[in-house]
C-alpha cells in the first residue's frame, strides 16, 4: 500500500546517502556512511534491528581483517571497523527509547499517518509492542477501554482529547500522564494532531481510573455513544485516511481477522501483507486495484470479497467504504464497514445454483413447460418449447394481435385451432384444469400430436396467479394408438366375417366375449349366463350336454386344449350340431389369461354323415342279406372280404385257412371247389385275372356239411378313374337247386318222352295198362250200375241212362289213349332237328350230373370241333344218350380199382356220317351177341328194354347201333347216324 | 244188410274210377264215400259204422301199400285193394298186411261186391268185439282198486280162503268182495267171469295148487 518511505522522508534520507557517499569518497574513509546510516535509523524504524545486525557483523569483520596481515587492506579494514562500530552506538541510542521527560514534548503526527488508534503517548523512542493496543500497553488492562473510547471519539469527532492515565513504562514502572491531544485544522488534507504529554508523578494514590480532564461534554457524549455502537457493531468497521492507510479496525474486526491495528498499519508498511493476508488470492488482485480506482476517484468503495480469518476459512463479507468529505468536500477519509455475508453469500449461491438447477430442468425436461399471464398470454417458454417451435414468447409479440393468437395461429394445427381456442378460452374462465390433445406445427413444419394440460397456481385468496402448463409429444403414441385402433378394427372386421363364432372365457370360467356372429345366430346369452356352466347348460341339448360338459371341465382343469361336439340351440330353438374347439391362451410364464373357444356348425356335415352312415349300414346290410355269396378280392386274387353268406356256406371265414405255403385263393379253391372242376375254374380265374375279362363259370362247391352243390360264379374288376383294375368283385349264386330243378324238369321231360315214345317195351306196356285200364274198369263197373239201375224194381231209367253216358265217355277216352299210343310210335319228321350233338351230349352230362357224382363216375368228351349237326328228333336221341350213359354208369357201379370214366367222342366220319362212340370202364358185357334183346338184361331191376329200344330209335334214324368192343376192361359202344335226312319210311 | 248200418269208403286217383265205382254201390243201394287221396280220406270225418276201404295203390300223396302200414295200428276199416297193374309182390305184401283182398281193374262186379261184404263183416264183427271190449273195460274200471286185486285171484281157481290168506284179508271179505266183482262185472258165473277176464287180457297169475303162484 503505502511506499515504504514517504513522500517527506525521501529528501532528507537521500541528501543523507548523498552526503554520505560524497563525504566518504572525498575522505576517502567511510565515514562519510555515517550520516545515511542514522538517517536509515531514523526514519525506517523496521530496518532498525537489521542495521544493528549488519553493523555489527560488519564491525566483526572488518576486525577480523584487521588482524590479518596486509598493510593496505589493514588500514581500510580499521577504518571499517571503525565506522561500523559507531554507526552500531549511533543506531543503539537512537532506537533506544528515553523514558519520557516529564515534560515529554508535543509531537505532531500528521493526519496521514494517523492509523486508527493513535499512539498515544509513546514516543518514537519508544516501543511499543505492535500488535498490542497501545493503552494495553500502557495501561493497566483494565483501563484501556476508555482511553481508547475518548481517543476514538475524539480521534471521529475531531475534539480535543485529554486524558490522564497510568503509563506503564517499558522498565514497568508506571508513571501518571496526562495527554492532551488538540486536532489542527489545516487546509485540505493536512490535519495535525497534535499531543501533549506530561507527566503528572508516580503516585499510586490516585485512582487509577482514567479521568477525563477536560473535554467538550456534549461532543464526547455523543462522539463517545456513536464510538461505542460503531464498537459494538457487529461487523467490522474500518478507517482509513485519505491516503488509504488505516486509521481504525473495530474490534469484531480485529477478532475476525486476528489483526490489530498496528499490525494492520505495520503491514501497510510492508507491502499490505495483512491485506493480502485476510484477502482470497483470487480476489485480491481485483480488490486491490478496485481500492486505489477508489482511492484516486473518491468513488465509493463497494465490493463482496472473501475475507481470510485466522482460521484459514474463507468468509463472504461485502465491504463498503466510503469517503469522508469536510466542508470544502475535500476527503479527509474513509470510513466502511463490511457485513460478513458468508451466510448470505452462500445461500445466495446455493440458490443460485438452484435456480439453475431448476432452470435446467425446466429446460431439459423432455415437455414443453409453457406459463399464461391468468389472461391466457404466453409468458414462458422453456427451452425445449422454443427449440420445437423455433419461437419464444418475444416472437409472438405482433401488433394488433394477443401473443396467444399468434401462437395459435402459427403453432397450432389448423383443424385443431378452434377446438384449442375454445377449450382454453373456457379454462382460462372457468379455473378448472385445460387438458386438451392438438397437433402442433414443429420448427421445420412438420406437425407432431401434443397433449397439453394446464393448471391454474392461486394465491392464499384463491386468486388465479399463473397457468402453468405442460405440453408433451405424444405423436408416436397417437400413430401407434391409431394403427392399434386401426388394426383392431381390422381384427374385428375379420372376426366378425370369419364364419366362426368365438367366445372367451376368463381362466375362472367368467364369460368375457362372445363375437357378433355368435350373438346374432344364437342370441345374447340370458343374464344369469355369466360363465361356462351356466352358458352350457342353457344352449346344450340336454342330452348331449353331459358328455361334452364333462370334456370340457376336465379341459379346463387340465389346461390343455379340447374339442367338443353337440348339439347347441340357435335364436329360433332349433339344434344344430356344432364342433367347438377351445384353445388356452398362456403368458410368458406358462399360466392362462384366456380361454378361447371357436366353434362351427357342423349340422349338414354330420347330416351328411349320418346319411352316409345309414347308407354304408344299409349297403353292407344289403350285402350281407342278399341271398347271393359274395366274395371281394385284390388285384392278384386274393380274398380280401366274404360275406356272410360265403362264410356260412363254405364253413370257414376269410383268414382261416391262411398259411404259409399257398396262397389263399389257392387254398379256398382246392379246399372248397369239386376236384373235377377244380382244373377249369383255376384256368378260367387265371386267365381273368391276367386280363382283367370278367369271369363266370358253373362249378360245384363243397359245402360245410361236405356236400357239393352247383353254383354259377361270377367275377367282374372293379376299375379305378385311371383304368386300373383296383379289386375283383365276385357273386357265387348256388344254383344247385336250379340245376336240380333242371334235372328234374329233365327227368320229368324225359319222363314223359318216355311216355310218349316207345322207349321201352315194358314201361311203355306198363303206361299202356296204365292209361287204357282206367278208363276200362270204370267202364264195367258203370255198366254193371247200369244193369242194377235198369234191374230195379221200378227200373231206375234216368240213372241208367247217366251211366250210359259216362260208359260212352270213357270208352271213347280209352280209344283216345290207343290212337296217342300209335301216334308215338309213327316215325313222323315233323319233329326232326339240327341239332347240335356236342352240345346235346354235354346237355346230357349236365343233365346225369347228380347221377354221376353219386356214382362217382367221370365223363370225358372228345368231340370234334367241326361236328356236322344231324337233322334228329330230339327227346328221342336224348332219350338214346341218357339210356346209353346210365348203362355206362350202372356196368362200373362195383368198380374200385381204376376210375370210373366214360369216354364220349364224336367226329364226323368223313364220309356223310356222324360217328359217336361211348366206352365205359366197367365189367364188360357177359353175352354181348343178346345185349340188344329185348328184354335181356343182367341188371336186377332192369327190364331189359333199353338197348333195343335205342337201336330201334337209332335205326329209325336211318343210323346204326353196335357194340364195338367189349373187355373185362370195359365196353365200348358206337353208333352213326346220317348227315343228310333221308326221305322217311 | 241194410243200408244205414255200412259205408264203403273209395280212395282213387282217378275221377273215372270212382265215379263208376260210387255208381254201381249205389245201384246197389250200398252207402259210399270217394276221395282223391289218402290225405282227403283221412281228413274225413268216420262215421261210427261198420266200413270198407278200397284202396288204389298207384296214389298221388302215398303208396297205398305204405298207407296201409301206416294206418295198421289204428282203428281202421278193413282193406280191399284194387289197382291198375298188380304184381304178386304187392299183392301178397297186401295180403300178409292184413288186407281183405287184391283186385285188378277192371274189376267183375261179383269178386269185388263178395270182397266187400266180407269186408264190412269182418268190420263188423271187430266193432262188436270191439263194443265187447269197451264194456267190459268199462266194468273194470267201475272196480275198486282191492277188488282188481282180487278178481286176478278168483279167475286163477283160487279157492275162497287161498285167495283171502293171499291178500290177508278174512274170508268173508273176500266173498264180499266177489259177489260185488260178479256183480260188477255182470258175470253169470265164474266161467263166464274167466272168459271175461281173458277177454280184458287179465293174466292168471295164480294157481290152486299150493306152493305155486
Amino acid at each position: 500500500m503505502e511506499a515504504v518511505l514517504t513522500q517527506r522522508q525521501y529528501v532528507p534520507v537521500a541528501a543523507a546517502l548523498a552526503v554520505g557517499i560524497a563525504a566518504s569518497w572525498l575522505s576517502a574513509s567511510p565515514v562519510g556512511l555515517l550520516a545515511p546510516i542514522a538517517a536509515l535509523y531514523l526514519f525506517v524504524r523496521r530496518a532498525a534491528p537489521l542495521l544493528h545486525v549488519a553493523l555489527a557483523g560488519g564491525a566483526a569483520a572488518a576486525l577480523l581483517v584487521a588482524t590479518s596481515d596486509a598493510d593496505a587492506m589493514r588500514e581500510a579494514a580499521q577504518a571499517w571497523a571503525a565506522l561500523c562500530a559507531v554507526a552500531l552506538c549511533i543506531g543503539v541510542m537512537i532506537t533506544s527509547g528515553e523514558p519520557a521527560s516529564p515534560n515529554a514534548g508535543a509531537w505532531v503526527i500528521p493526519r496521514d499517518e494517523v492509523r486508527p488508534y493513535p499512539v498515544i503517548g509513546p514516543t518514537p523512542r519508544e516501543k511499543v509492542a505492535p500488535r498490542s493496543s497501545p493503552a494495553v500497553g500502557i495501561a493497566a488492562r483494565d483501563d484501556s477501554a476508555t482511553p481508547a473510547l475518548m481517543l476514538a471519539a475524539s480521534f471521529w469527532g475531531g475534539t480535543p482529547f485529554h486524558l490522564r492515565y497510568w503509563r506503564i513504562q517499558s522498565d514497568g514502572s508506571g508513571r501518571w500522564t496526562e495527554v492532551r491531544t488538540e486536532a489542527s485544522r489545516e487546509p485540505c488534507g493536512t490535519q495535525q494532531w497534535r499531543s501533549f504529554t506530561t507527566d503528572v508523578g508516580d503516585q499510586r494514590s490516585m485512582p487509577r481510573q482514567p479521568t477525563k480532564i477536560a473535554s467538550n461534554p456534549s461532543d464526547t457524549d455523543e462522539t463517545v455513544q456513536a464510538a461505542r455502537i460503531v464498537e459494538s457493531l457487529l461487523g467490522n468497521a474500518w478507517a482509513f485516511d485519505a491516503n488509504g492507510r488505516p486509521t481504525y479496525l473495530s474490534p469484531f474486526a480485529q477478532s475476525f481477522v486476528s489483526v490489530t491495528l498496528e499490525e494492520f498499519q505495520a503491514s501497510v508498511d510492508e507491502g499490505d501483507t495483512v491485506f493480502k493476508r485476510t484477502s482470497h488470492p483470487d480476489e485480491y488482485d481485483r480488490i486491490a486495484a478496485k481500492w486505489r480506482h477508489s482511492l484516486q476517484s473518491g468513488e465509493p468503495f463497494y465490493i463482496e470479497r472473501r475475507i481470510r480469518r485466522a482460521s484459514g476459512i474463507h468468509d463472504w463479507s461485502r465491504t463498503a467504504i466510503v469517503p469522508m468529505r469536510d466542508r470544502e468536500g475535500c476527503i479527509v477519509g474513509w470510513y466502511g464497514g463490511s457485513m460478513d455475508l458468508d451466510a448470505y453469500r452462500t445461500v445466495e449461491l446455493e440458490l443460485l445454483a438452484r435456480e439453475q438447477e431448476l432452470s435446467q430442468l425446466v429446460d431439459m425436461v423432455p415437455s414443453h413447460v409453457w406459463r399464461l399471464t391468468p389472461d391466457g398470454e404466453p409468458t414462458f417458454f422453456n427451452k425445449r418449447m422454443k427449440d420445437f417451435l423455433g419461437l419464444n414468447v418475444s416472437d409472438t409479440e405482433r401488433p394488433g394481435m394477443s401473443r396467444l393468437a399468434v401462437l395459435v395461429d402459427t403453432a397450432i394445427h389448423r383443424d385443431d385451432a378452434a377446438a384449442f381456442r375454445n377449450a382454453l378460452t373456457s379454462c382460462l374462465a372457468s379455473g378448472e384444469t385445460f387438458a386438451m390433445r392438438y397437433r402442433l406445427r414443429r420448427v421445420d413444419g412438420v406437425f407432431r400430436w401434443m397433449s397439453s394440460r394446464a393448471e391454474p397456481m392461486r394465491d392464499h385468496t384463491g386468486r388465479i396467479l399463473h397457468w402453468y402448463g405442460l405440453c408433451h409429444d405424444i405423436d408416436d403414441q397417437v400413430r401407434v394408438e391409431d394403427e392399434l385402433r386401426a388394426s383392431k378394427q381390422q381384427l374385428q372386421q375379420m372376426i366378425d366375417a370369419v364364419p366362426v363364432n368365438i367366445l372367451s372365457f376368463s381362466p375362472s370360467g367368467k364369460l368375457t366375449y362372445a363375437s357378433r356372429r355368435y350373438l346374432d345366430k344364437v342370441g345374447s346369452p340370458p343374464s344369469h349366463v355369466e360363465d361356462f356352466s351356466a352358458l352350457a347348460r342353457d344352449v346344450a341339448h340336454p342330452e348331449d350336454f353331459p358328455a361334452m360338459f364333462r370334456n370340457a371341465s376336465d379341459g379346463f382343469a387340465a389346461g390343455q386344449p379340447f374339442v367338443n361336439r353337440f348339439r347347441r340351440r340357435e335364436k329360433d330353438g332349433a339344434y344344430r350340431w356344432i364342433e367347438a374347439r377351445a384353445h388356452p391362451l398362456r403368458d410368458p410364464n406358462g399360466a392362462i389369461m384366456q380361454w378361447y373357444i371357436a366353434s362351427i356348425d357342423i349340422e349338414d356335415e354330420m347330416r351328411a354323415q349320418e346319411a352316409l352312415r345309414e347308407r354304408e349300414r344299409t349297403l353292407r346290410q344289403l350285402v350281407e342279406t342278399l341271398p347271393a355269396m359274395i366274395d371281394c378280392a385284390a388285384p392278384n386274387g386274393e380274398p380280401v372280404y366274404r360275406s356272410r353268406q360265403l362264410r356260412d356256406f363254405l364253413g370257414y371265414g376269410l383268414e382261416e385257412l391262411d398259411g404259409e405255403a399257398q396262397s389263399r385263393l389257392q387254398r379256398t379253391l382246392e379246399s372248397s371247389v369239386h376236384p373235377d372242376d377244380l382244373a377249369g375254374v383255376k384256368e378260367d380265374y387265371a386267365h381273368s385275372l391276367s386280363t382283367g375279362d370278367a369271369y363266370a363259370r358253373r362249378h360245384r362247391l363243397r359245402r360245410f356239411d361236405g356236400e357239393y352243390r352247383w353254383v354259377e360264379t361270377r367275377a367282374a374288376p372293379m376299375l379305378s378313374p385311371e383304368g386300373t383294375i383296383i379289386q375283383w368283385n365276385v357273386i357265387c349264386l348256388d344254383i344247385d337247386g336250379e340245376v336240380r330243378a333242371q334235372v328234374e324238369l329233365r327227368s320229368a321231360q324225359e319222363k314223359i318222352a318216355r311216355a310218349s315214345q316207345a322207349a321201352s317195351l315194358a314201361e311203355l306196356s306198363a303206361s299202356i295198362a296204365h292209361e287204357v285200364n282206367q278208363p276200362l274198369a270204370a267202364i264195367v263197373a258203370t255198366s254193371h250200375a247200369c244193369h242194377r239201375w235198369l234191374s230195379a224194381d221200378p227200373p231206375n231209367l234216368e240213372r241208367a241212362r247217366i251211366t250210359l253216358d259216362r260208359i260212352i265217355r270213357d270208352a271213347n277216352s280209352a280209344s283216345e289213349v290207343v290212337s296217342r299210343i300209335r301216334a308215338l310210335f309213327s316215325q313222323s319228321s315233323k319233329t326232326r332237328t339240327q341239332v347240335d350233338m356236342a352240345e346235346m351230349i354235354r346237355e346230357v352230362c349236365l343233365i346225369l350230373a347228380d347221377d354221376l357224382t353219386a356214382k362217382n363216375t367221370h365223363v370225358e368228351t372228345e368231340l370234334s370241333q367241326i361236328l356236322p349237326q344231324p337233322l334228329v328228333d330230339r327227346v328221342q336221341m336224348q332219350q338214346v344218350l341218357v339210356n346209353l350213359i346210365r348203362n355206362a354208369i350202372d356196368s362200373m357201379e362195383g368198380v374200385v380199382d381204376r376210375p370210373r370214366l366214360i369216354r364220349i367222342r364224336a367226329a364226323s366220319d368223313g364220309n356223310d356220317l356222324v360217328r359217336f362212340e361211348l366206352q365205359d370202364h366197367g365189367s364188360g358185357l357177359t353175352d354181348p351177341e343178346r345185349a340188344f334183346e329185348p328184354f335181356f338184361t343182367t341188371k336186377q331191376n332192369g327190364m331189359g328194354m333199353g338197348l333195343a329200344i335205342c337201336r330201334s330209335i337209332i335205326e329209325a334214324h336211318d343210323g346204326r347201333l353196335w357194340i364195338l368192343d367189349s373187355s373185362p376192361g370195359g365196353t365200348t359202344l358206337a353208333f352213326t347216324l346220317p348227315i343228310e335226312a333221308r326221305p322217311s319210311a | 244188410m241194410s243200408q244205414d248200418t255200412f259205408i264203403v269208403f273209395i280212395v282213387d286217383d282217378d275221377a273215372r274210377v270212382r265215379e263208376a265205382l260210387t255208381e254201381l254201390l249205389e245201384a246197389i243201394g250200398w252207402r259210399a264215400a270217394a276221395f282223391g287221396s289218402a290225405g282227403e280220406y283221412l281228413s274225413f270225418p268216420r262215421p261210427p259204422l261198420p266200413a270198407c276201404l278200397i284202396l288204389d295203390v298207384e296214389l298221388p300223396d302215398i303208396n297205398g301199400l305204405e298207407f296201409q302200414k301206416q294206418i295198421s295200428d289204428g282203428d281202421h276199416p278193413p282193406i280191399v285193394f284194387l289197382t291198375g297193374h298188380g304184381d304178386i309182390p304187392s299183392s301178397v305184401r297186401a295180403i300178409k298186411h292184413g288186407a281183405v283182398d287184391f283186385l285188378t281193374k277192371p274189376v267183375t262186379e261179383g269178386s269185388l261186391l263178395t270182397a266187400i261184404r266180407s269186408a264190412i263183416e269182418r268190420d263188423r264183427v271187430a266193432r262188436e268185439e270191439r263194443a265187447e271190449f269197451e264194456i267190459l273195460q268199462q266194468r273194470l274200471d267201475s272196480l275198486t282198486p282191492r277188488e282188481r286185486e282180487v278178481l286176478p285171484l278168483v279167475v286163477s281157481g283160487l279157492l275162497n280162503k287161498q285167495a283171502a290168506a293171499e291178500l290177508g284179508i278174512s274170508d268173508v271179505t273176500l266173498q264180499i268182495h266177489r259177489s260185488k266183482i260178479m256183480q260188477k262185472m255182470e258175470a253169470a258165473s265164474l266161467a263166464d267171469l274167466v272168459r271175461f277176464a281173458e277177454k280184458l287180457h287179465i293174466p292168471i297169475t295164480h294157481s290152486r295148487r299150493a306152493g305155486s303162484s
